[in-house]
């Protein structure tokens, strides 16, 4: 249900400590790409310290571990007794998936987001979306930009189709579908690039810095209007105790009237509902 | 009379042992006055000085180096940071540092406390009759706000200036008639110098969040209408709130009346858009601003005085309805501390920060909860700049505490649902992460910090292990 995932590289003191002040939904604390090879031993030891002593209770918070051999195994080990909510697994895939379950063999594995960034992915995307961890699958653009060897383009074209498979299988899967961070720090663009991301059908963005939560908080919030509406819908539907009818010369039927209870269930979750519908 | 060499100037004037001189501070760390004018003196073998400048940075590395060699023997300012801050903090003075604040330095000169011998005063221009101006001439600075109270009131003024016009002021800021002697030198200083210590608007997210919530606390508060008054500093978290204060003027179609203090050049754009009628400039932040008040007539200089003296019924800060103000340290009684650190020593002082806390309706505290593992909430403030009985809130990135004096904001705050907390529970929130700090041992007393009113606000002490 997180709106916003804030990656927070691991290895810098004053970005961990104030990682609950920017506002994210979901902080992704960085051990991989952010992290240089001589300095994941260094991050591993400030994270769990981090965790340890002033894990935010009202953020949710996962580590984006290392995937190959050799650190995957590391990371796990450092992560054996902490209170995460999940880890962000890079360059998904089923074989990677089986050797993050095979390091757990005392408990059960963390929650899963994968993140697909390969071109291979995208070929077994409903078996990652379908696999027991995973609860979310979180494009990684970049990589797979420089993967496919495509250009960048001003509306983001290249990446229309894996944008659409992700949301495809998350739907597919009912898992929660994750976009890829906006690169530049330019407000607007990072407005429109939330737009088409919501207009897609994803349910969330990720964030690359600090000052891009509020307008992907504002965008994948539901809007003013969405909650009249849905209210509107769901006091009609127990006041008639029917899962059909009319509203507006529109028809509402089921799958109509539990979008407007996911989407209010949300505008709860983050206090967006009017007074009198908060109790 | 004019001068052209220092021997010759120097020659004139009346030197003698235990002489006080004052210098103002209005080009920074490009200032080359000080420096020159004490060396000069220290050739002429002047003992015991006592220096009076309304702020001292590391650049004045003369006045280190007669600290060190016991040759300045006091120091009367308003703000002091670098290594002479450091040298003074270790007890280095053979007397005592005096840290006042601008209002105050003003007030102190009018009633001649602390009288002053000489004035060396950097001006960017005169003309042929004398007049002195910051606003023309190869280093031009702006306002000459800091330095009108020593031209009108030190026994001898000499103004130092590296231009002079062929055309006469029409509008001086010290006039001919103040003025006792010229001094021409190859240049003042570094006029890009005047930009040191400032900042573009922050970048930092933690200081934008601060930004955005004090803004946000102003609104809540209902300060935002025609009419309102407002001051902020030149740092970069205070450039955030002025941007963000000239975003809600624009959007709701409101004018201000006056923003006062430093000027910068957001604050010239607010002019130019017409967020705002009238600046009143008491010292130039940056090139921006100097040029505005070259050309812009409601761009006003005004003299340290009229800006912030207790005593001068038409001081501009009486009007104040906000004023946005940092802090090193704010303690559990709303005393904040922008003198020194922690530890006691100086890195900086009040400058306009107690005046203007005490005369505005609404004085904000902008700063981070902690910086590394340092509190900024503590039991007891190091140094006592600013009582507390004039803060009325405080932001951090956080929360917002508000002083339990100001019933009337709380409620307002309830009304309007912004949360907030006492300033012991945002205390508690700043221990989890930086443990209680262990009480700091005091040492022999250096000086004290002055009120605006002329009493002794709180002691100084040596750092130690010196």
């Amino acid at each position: 249900m997180a709106r916003s995932y804030l990656f927070i590289p691991g290895n810098v003191p004053r970005m961990l400590t104030n990682a609950d002040v920017f506002e994210a939904d979901a902080l992704i604390i960085d051990w991989e790409d952010a992290i240089h090879a001589n300095e994941k031993d260094e991050a591993r030891e400030l994270t769990t310290a981090y965790l340890e002593s002033h894990r935010p209770e009202d953020t949710l918070v996962y580590v984006r571990i290392n995937s190959e051999a050799g650190l995957i195994e590391k990371d796990i080990e450092a992560l054996r007794e902490s209170t995460i909510d999940g880890v962000c697994l890079p360059k998904a895939s089923s074989s990677v998936l089986a050797r993050y379950e095979e390091l757990f063999s005392d408990k059960d594995p963390y929650p899963v987001i994968a993140l697909v960034e390969t071109p291979t992915a995208f070929f077994e995307l409903d078996r990652i979306a379908a696999h027991e961890h995973v609860f979310a699958l979180f494009l990684g653009g970049e990589d797979f930009r420089t993967a496919i060897r495509a250009q960048r383009t001003e509306n983001d074209e290249e990446i229309l189709l894996a944008r659409s498979m992700v949301v495809l299988a998350a739907r597919a899967q009912d898992v929660t579908a994750v976009d890829t961070p906006f690169t530049s720090l330019q407000e607007e663009g990072l407005a429109a690039d939330c737009l088409r991301a919501k207009a897609l059908g994803f349910d969330a963005k990720s964030a690359i810095h600090p000052d891009q939560v509020a307008t992907i908080n504002r965008t994948f919030s539901p809007s003013e209007k969405e909650i009249r509406n849905a209210l509107r819908i769901v006091k009609r539907h127990e006041e008639e105790e029917s899962m059909r009818f009319s509203l507006d010369g529109k028809m509402v039927d089921k799958p109509v009237i539990e979008r407007a209870k996911s989407l209010l269930e949300k505008a709860r979750l983050y206090g967006l509902l009017p007074r009198e519908d908060k109790e | 009379m004019t001068f052209k060499t220092l021997a010759a100037l120097f020659d004139e004037l009346p030197l003698h042992d235990g002489m006080t001189v004052s210098f103002h501070h209005h080009l920074r760390d490009g200032d080359a006055v000080m420096n020159t004018i004490l060396e000069a003196m220290e050739e002429r073998d002047v003992k015991d000085i006592h220096l009076r400048a309304s702020a001292l940075f590391p650049v004045h590395t003369v006045a280190e180096r007669l600290v060190a060699a016991g040759r300045i023997e006091r120091i009367t300012t308003n703000y002091m940071n670098g290594p002479l801050a450091l040298l003074v903090s270790k007890g280095s003075l053979r007397g005592e540092v005096v840290m006042q604040t601008h209002g105050g330095r003003a007030r102190s000169l009018i009633d001649n406390e602390r009288p002053v011998d000489v004035a060396f005063l950097a001006a960017a221009a005169v003309d042929r009759d004398g007049n002195a101006t910051g606003r023309e001439g190869k280093n031009p600075f702006g306002s000459m706000g800091y330095a009108v109270e020593d031209a009108l009131h030190a026994a001898v003024t000499v103004i130092v200036t590296d231009t002079v016009l062929d055309e006469p002021l029409t509008n001086p800021q010290i006039p001919a008639r103040e003025v006792d002697h010229i001094l021409l030198v190859d240049a003042i200083g570094d006029a890009q110098g005047i930009m040191s210590g400032t900042l573009e608007m922050t970048k930092d997210p933690l200081g934008k969040r601060i930004a955005r919530d004090a803004v946000g606390l102003l609104d809540a508060l209902g300060i935002f209408r025609d009419g309102v008054s407002f001051q902020s500093g030149a740092g970069g978290t205070s450039l955030a709130i002025s941007a963000g204060f000239n975003r809600i003027l624009a959007e709701r179609g409101l004018t201000a009346s006056f923003f006062s203090g430093g000027i910068t050049r957001y604050q010239v754009e607010a002019l130019e858009e017409g967020l705002v009628e009238r600046l009143y400039d008491v010292q130039c932040f940056d090139d921006v601003a100097v040029a505005s008040l070259a050309r812009n007539d409601n761009h006003i200089a005004i003299s340290a005085s009229r800006y912030a003296n207790p005593k001068d019924p038409e001081r501009i800060i009486k009007d104040l309805d906000v004023v946005i103000l940092g802090a090193s340290q704010v303690d559990v009684d709303f005393n904040v501390n922008v003198t020194t650190d922690s530890y006691g020593r100086i890195i900086g002082g009040s400058g306009g920060h107690a005046d203007t806390a005490e005369e505005a309706k609404l004085t904000v505290i902008v700063a981070p909860l902690f910086r590394g593992r340092t509190p900024l909430i503590v039991d007891r403030v190091r140094t006592i700049t600013t009582p507390g009985k004039d803060v009325d809130c405080l932001v951090t990135e956080r929360g917002i505490a508000v002083n339990p004096a100001r019933k009337d904001l709380q409620d307002r705050l309830r009304e309007q649902k912004v949360p907030f907390f006492t300033i012991e529970e945002l205390q508690d929130i700043c221990h989890r992460f930086t443990g209680r700090p262990a009480e700091t041992k005091r040492h022999d007393r250096i000086g004290q910090v002055e009120s605006r009113h002329g009493t002794e606000q709180d002691t100084l002490h040596k750092i130690k292990g010196e």
